[in-house]
């Protein structure tokens, strides 16, 4: 079957090159095309390729409406015109090219921001029924979709710098400013469970935290902190930290617990340290020569490290190559220091990060090119979550806290 | 006759015998005896045949004559068939003519015997009588008149009639014309051929060996053949033993070779090479005119023709700078022309070889790279800061003065809006703004980081405020320290300065100053240091030592407050030094001794600020006219370095806390960073190398760049600028 498919290129069809494809793909049937090889010109790009497949949908369902695709050539996205891309990675243009694609990944539409009253500092959207953001007035917010602010969190002198929602129903703490190290737990279900908190301060040291049962019945909201509080009604915990972790020569930036054992810090002094949390020791060491602002973990078997700092680089690494404290991947789109980044919690390819030059990126680990830039701050973008599996939020020094949704990552 | 011969012939034989002998045994030393016994007879040969040569001449002669006598009396019976008449005459003519070739023929060979020509004149040139009517001089001393020449026609006819006009000769010499018998004639003629005058001569006879061996009984010499001959010799044998012995011991060597130099030379070379080799006085030569190339040529290809363009570009050029040569096309060599220039060229040349003096040059051939100071690469030399990634806006008017904490955390700025700010490093949101009122002059953190302390210098007054930051058992210390009980008692030497007052809105201490002999921004930074020597004691001790430090350097400041200027000043890190800068020199105080120590000479117009490297030892001074000294305390009072790189004044200068950075900052709006590197080695000196140029302030008023900090733990470098933005540059 040769079919003859209009596309924007056409006009200087005849003095191009053609290349005989298929088009396969994992998605469902309704988004599939047959698996017949058709030829195409050479100096098609991914927007050429998309209404090639576009066209192809619509020849077998007439209701099919068009959308954007995204091309995979032996696991690399296409982000060049074919003829370029073939002739770069030198492959054979003679056979038959086998292009997998998949639903391009870019927030479709862009929410209402969300107004704050001060700096947004942190957000975070593991759980799917709310945001939780952290603001330099002193409050943390929930909020219920773009706009709507169900909760407001009192309770620090400090302006909130970290929050983070423990388990994905019940509570939420919020590390609060500089030194005073404060946890405090919400529960909707009236019960206070065991936690284990670390936190990461200028004291060069990484704190654990446990947090102990209490009296919590009946009470909405309970608050624990380490120094006094103005809320006089509501209980008080104190707590001591039950183990330090000292190794940092400068202040621990960033921290992330992803498993039971092991803990990853990221700290102005250059280095990104693996921590074994049984034995308060540190197990490896990555230098990276530049003061570090954000860590996650991530990516393939949850095992890579993205960070980003002082530079406009975000590095990750594979701390599961031996021998080696290089970078696998540097992606450098952006223009100032890198805030935050975080990995997708499904796709393993998938990451965005957050820059002072107001730009959060969406990237993916087969292209060096982002996949999509998201510029709807005005200035310093501070935090940034995923929320959903399909939403992008961020907050930064323009007090709003933006909500991209529509990211379609299978 | 012949026999006469013969013997003269055998003689000549015997003695060629014995040459080849001679030859033969030549060679052998042994008869050098009868060599020279073979000598004397040749010579007494010699003389023999020498004699018998004369004797043969003579008799040669007479024979010539005899026989020409003969032929004569030949000629008489034979020349019946020639002229008759004539003959008598011809017979007289021959007769004298035969007798005078006979005497030249003599004359040649012998003078003994010589008969006067008539000819008078002598042996003189004939041509010296070409034009004369007369030759020479007869014996009564008259002139002897020419012959009357015939003129050529005449004498033509006359050969023509004459049939035997072929045979004579006109002898000019005797001035007669002579006719050549036939004899004569032959004769010439042989000679003409080369053979021998005489016919009966004959030049290849057969050679007679007159004496035959063959025949006689007897050797000329019966002695028997003596045993020597045939026996080598025994001394000879010795005597190349003994040589060779000495050979292989090496007692006698043999001249090497020796090493023949190239006879070519290079053609094309320098004189002056050659003149250089030489060891005499130095010949400069000449320097030798251009060749010419190919556009002088006068057929030139076309590319070397200028254009006309190109001989009207000649036109506006100078004199001087125009081509001398312009090449032309001619067709043919012939139509070249004469060179016009070519007498003022070979004067202007000679003018250049007399006038120009001759100097040989000694030119020290450096290579201009070698001379740099050879500095490690900047890449080596990793990390500092490079690019500006974070501004802090906020302030309304110029940044005067910044500090960091000392964790790094937070900084403060003052500006000339009256306000302090402090700022969060990390993320450049201003945490809190400190109305003051006055322009601010400078702030300064405390070096402590458990005491979240400010100093600020306003107007007269100095301020020491609290922040705000910390945890509250900080904050709780801060305020008991900043606590003064509002009536101090009155002391009567410090309250003619200062006054200890609480900042009525502000939480801190106000430091009012009566006396404004200097500016309180002299001392405030001093009072940080005693707090912290003491910790906090009590307000009366630290007044009195103040009040002990302000008398130390009183006189220096009243002088610097008398010229009108501030006096700059830093602590010793570690020892109680401290360091005041005059205009010029930069003193150096002991504090304990309450002295003098040293005193350093800048060499700058004046001083602008000066920084202390963390190690004590080093100390960098910036000028107003934008040069940095560094100076190395344990070298000498004079400046290690000086370097010259702002094009306007440095407004201030800043060491590292612990990456070996040092930074300048100017009202050019540039801020410089360098490596210095301090060295624990005594022996090694400190390493600069200027590694950045951090742009990106503007100008305003005048001024560019204010201020300059280095973050205290990262390499990182902010700057205050009169454009009211700090700038944070990363690595």
């Amino acid at each position: 079957m040769d079919m003859n498919i209009e596309t924007p290129e056409d006009q200087n069809e005849e003095n191009s090159r053609r290349v005989q494809v298929r088009f396969k793909t994992k998605l469902k049937p309704p988004q599939k095309v047959p698996s017949n090889s058709i030829a195409i010109p050479s100096n098609l790009t991914r927007f050429g390729l998309s209404s090639v497949v576009n066209n192809l949908l619509q020849a077998v369902n007439p209701e099919w409406k068009s959308e954007p695709f995204d091309f995979l050539i032996n696991g690399e996205l296409v982000r060049m015109s074919l003829e370029q891309f073939l002739l770069a990675k030198g492959i054979s243009a003679e056979k038959v090219l086998e292009i997998e694609y998949i639903k391009a990944v870019a927030p479709q539409k862009e929410e209402e921001p969300s107004l704050h009253d001060d700096w947004v500092s942190a957000v975070d959207g593991s759980n799917p029924g709310f945001i939780l953001t952290g603001c330099y007035d002193n409050l943390g917010r929930v909020w219920k979709a773009g706009g709507v602010c169900t909760h407001i969190l009192e309770g620090h002198c400090g302006a909130v710098s970290s929050v983070n929602i423990i388990k994905s129903d019940v509570c939420f703490a919020a590390c609060a400013g500089l030194k005073y190290v404060t946890v405090a737990t919400a529960s909707k279900d009236q019960t206070l469970r065991l936690w284990k908190v670390c936190s990461g301060s200028w004291d060069c040291t990484i704190s654990l935290w446990r947090t102990n049962d209490s009296d919590a019945a009946g009470n909405q909201v309970s608050i624990k902190k380490r120094k006094g509080n103005n809320q006089v009604e509501e209980p008080q915990l104190e707590g001591e930290a039950i183990s330090t972790l000292v190794g940092h020569t400068q202040c621990v930036s960033s921290v992330v617990w992803p498993q039971q054992e092991t803990i990853y810090s990221a700290s102005w002094d250059h280095s990104v340290r693996t921590w074994d949390v049984e034995m308060g020791k540190d197990l490896s060491d990555i230098f990276c020569g530049k003061a570090l602002n954000c860590i996650d973990i991530g990516g393939e078997g949850s095992a890579l490290i993205a960070a980003g700092g002082s530079d406009p680089i975000l590095r990750i690494w594979d701390p599961r190559k031996p021998g080696t404290s290089a970078p696998v991947f540097q992606f450098s789109s952006h223009n100032s220091w890198i805030s935050a980044c975080k990995w997708h919690n499904k796709s393993w390819f998938h990451l965005i990060s957050a820059s002072y030059d107001g730009k959060v990126m969406l990237w993916d680990l087969r292209t060096a090119w982002p996949l999509s830039v998201i510029d709807s701050h005005k200035d310093k973008v501070l935090c940034a979550d995923w929320w959903r599996g399909d939403s992008v939020i961020s907050g930064g020094v323009d007090s709003k806290l933006c909500v991209s949704s529509g990211v379609s990552i299978q | 006759m012949r026999e006469r011969k013969k013997s003269s012939a055998v003689e000549v034989s015997s003695v060629k015998k014995k040459k080849e002998k001679k030859t033969k045994d030549n060679n052998e030393p042994r008869e050098q005896k009868e060599k020279e016994e073979s000598q004397s007879i040749m010579k007494q040969q010699k003389n023999t045949t020498s004699r018998s040569k004369k004797e043969k001449q003579r008799k040669a002669t007479e024979d010539y004559q005899s026989l020409r006598e003969s032929e004569l009396s030949g000629d008489e019976v034979h020349g019946t068939d020639h002229d008759v008449d004539n003959a008598d005459d011809h017979h007289e003519e021959d007769q004298t003519d035969g007798s005078e070739g006979h005497r030249g023929v003599e004359e040649s060979d012998s003078s003994e015997d010589e008969v006067a020509p008539r000819n008078t004149i002598g042996d003189v040139p004939l041509e010296w009588y070409k034009d004369e009517k007369h030759i020479g001089y007869d014996i009564s001393g008259k002139k002897i008149t020419k012959k009357e020449r015939q003129d050529k026609l005449a004498s033509f006819l006359a050969n023509v009639d004459d049939s035997k006009s072929w045979r004579k000769i006109y002898d000019e010499y005797n001035d007669e014309e002579v006719e050549l018998t036939k004899e004569e004639i032959r004769l010439v003629q042989r000679l003409l051929k080369g053979k021998a005058p005489h016919t009966d001569f004959d030049q290849y006879a057969d050679y007679v060996d007159w004496f035959k061996y063959d025949d006689a009984l007897h050797p000329l010499s019966n002695a028997p053949e003596p045993k020597r001959r045939f026996i080598p010799s025994k001394w000879e044998s010795k005597k190349v033993v003994q040589y060779v012995r000495a050979i292989r011991k090496g007692l006698i060597k043999f001249d090497e070779p020796k090493e023949e130099e190239p006879k070519f030379y290079l053609l094309w070379g320098d004189d002056s090479s050659a003149a250089e080799k030489a060891n005499h006085l130095a010949y400069i030569p000449a320097p030798k005119p251009k060749l010419p190339g190919h556009e002088e040529s006068y057929n030139p290809s076309l590319e070397y023709i200028p254009t006309q363009e190109e001989l009207n570009s000649y036109q506006l050029m100078y004199e001087e700078d125009r081509p001398k040569f312009i090449p032309r096309r001619f067709t043919s060599l012939r139509s070249v022309p004469a060179y016009e220039n070519a007498v003022k060229d070979s004067f202007e040349r000679c003018m250049d070889l007399y006038l120009c003096p001759r100097v040989r040059k000694k030119r020290v051939n450096i290579d201009p790279e070698t001379l740099k100071p050879k500095l490690p690469s900047r890449k080596d030399l990793k990390p500092y800061p490079v690019a500006c990634y974070l501004e802090y806006k906020g302030h309304k008017g110029a940044v005067v003065s910044i500090s960091t904490e000392a964790s790094g955390q937070w900084f403060a700025s003052g500006s000339t809006d009256g306000t302090v700010r402090i700022w969060e490093v990390e993320s450049g949101r201003c945490l809190r703004v400190l109305e003051i009122g006055e322009a601010i002059q400078y702030v300064a953190w405390n070096p402590l980081p458990e005491l979240p302390v400010l100093a600020v210098s306003a107007g007269q007054d100095v301020l020491i405020l609290n922040t705000g930051l910390g945890n509250e058992e900080e904050q709780r210390r801060v305020k008991d320290l900043l606590h003064v009980e509002t009536p101090t008692a009155p002391d009567d030497n410090m309250a003619s300065i200062v006054s200890w007052l609480q900042h009525d809105k502000l939480d801190g201490i106000r430091l009012r100053h009566f006396k404004v002999a200097f500016s309180p921004l002299s001392i405030f930074s001093c009072i940080f240091v005693l707090v912290l020597d003491l910790g906090l004691v009590e307000d009366h001790l630290l007044k009195n030592l103040l009040l002990a430090l302000m008398f130390t350097l009183d006189g220096v400041f009243g002088r610097m407050a008398s010229q009108g200027r501030l006096p700059l000043h830093v602590f010793h890190p570690t020892r109680s030094i401290f360091f005041v800068s005059t205009k010029k020199n930069i003193r150096v105080y002991d504090l304990l001794k309450q002295r003098l120590i040293k005193k350093l000479e800048t060499g700058l117009k004046e001083v602008s600020s000066i920084a202390i490297h963390p190690a004590g030892d080093n100390l960098i001074v910036g000028s107003r006219e934008g040069k940095l000294c560094w100076f190395d305390m344990d070298l000498s009072s004079k400046p290690y370095r000086v370097l010259k790189c702002h094009p306007k004044d440095i407004t201030n200068v800043a060491f590292h806390r612990s990456y070996p950075l040092f930074a300048s900052c100017s009202d050019d709006c540039t801020a410089y960073v360098f490596h210095g590197m301090v060295y624990s080695d005594l022996n090694q000196n400190p390493l600069i190398v200027p590694l950045e140029i951090l742009r990106g302030h503007t100008s305003s008023n005048g001024r560019g760049v204010m201020d300059c900090k280095f973050h205290p733990r990262q390499p990182w470098l902010f700057t205050a600028g009169a454009d009211s933005v700090i700038r944070l540059y990363c690595h």
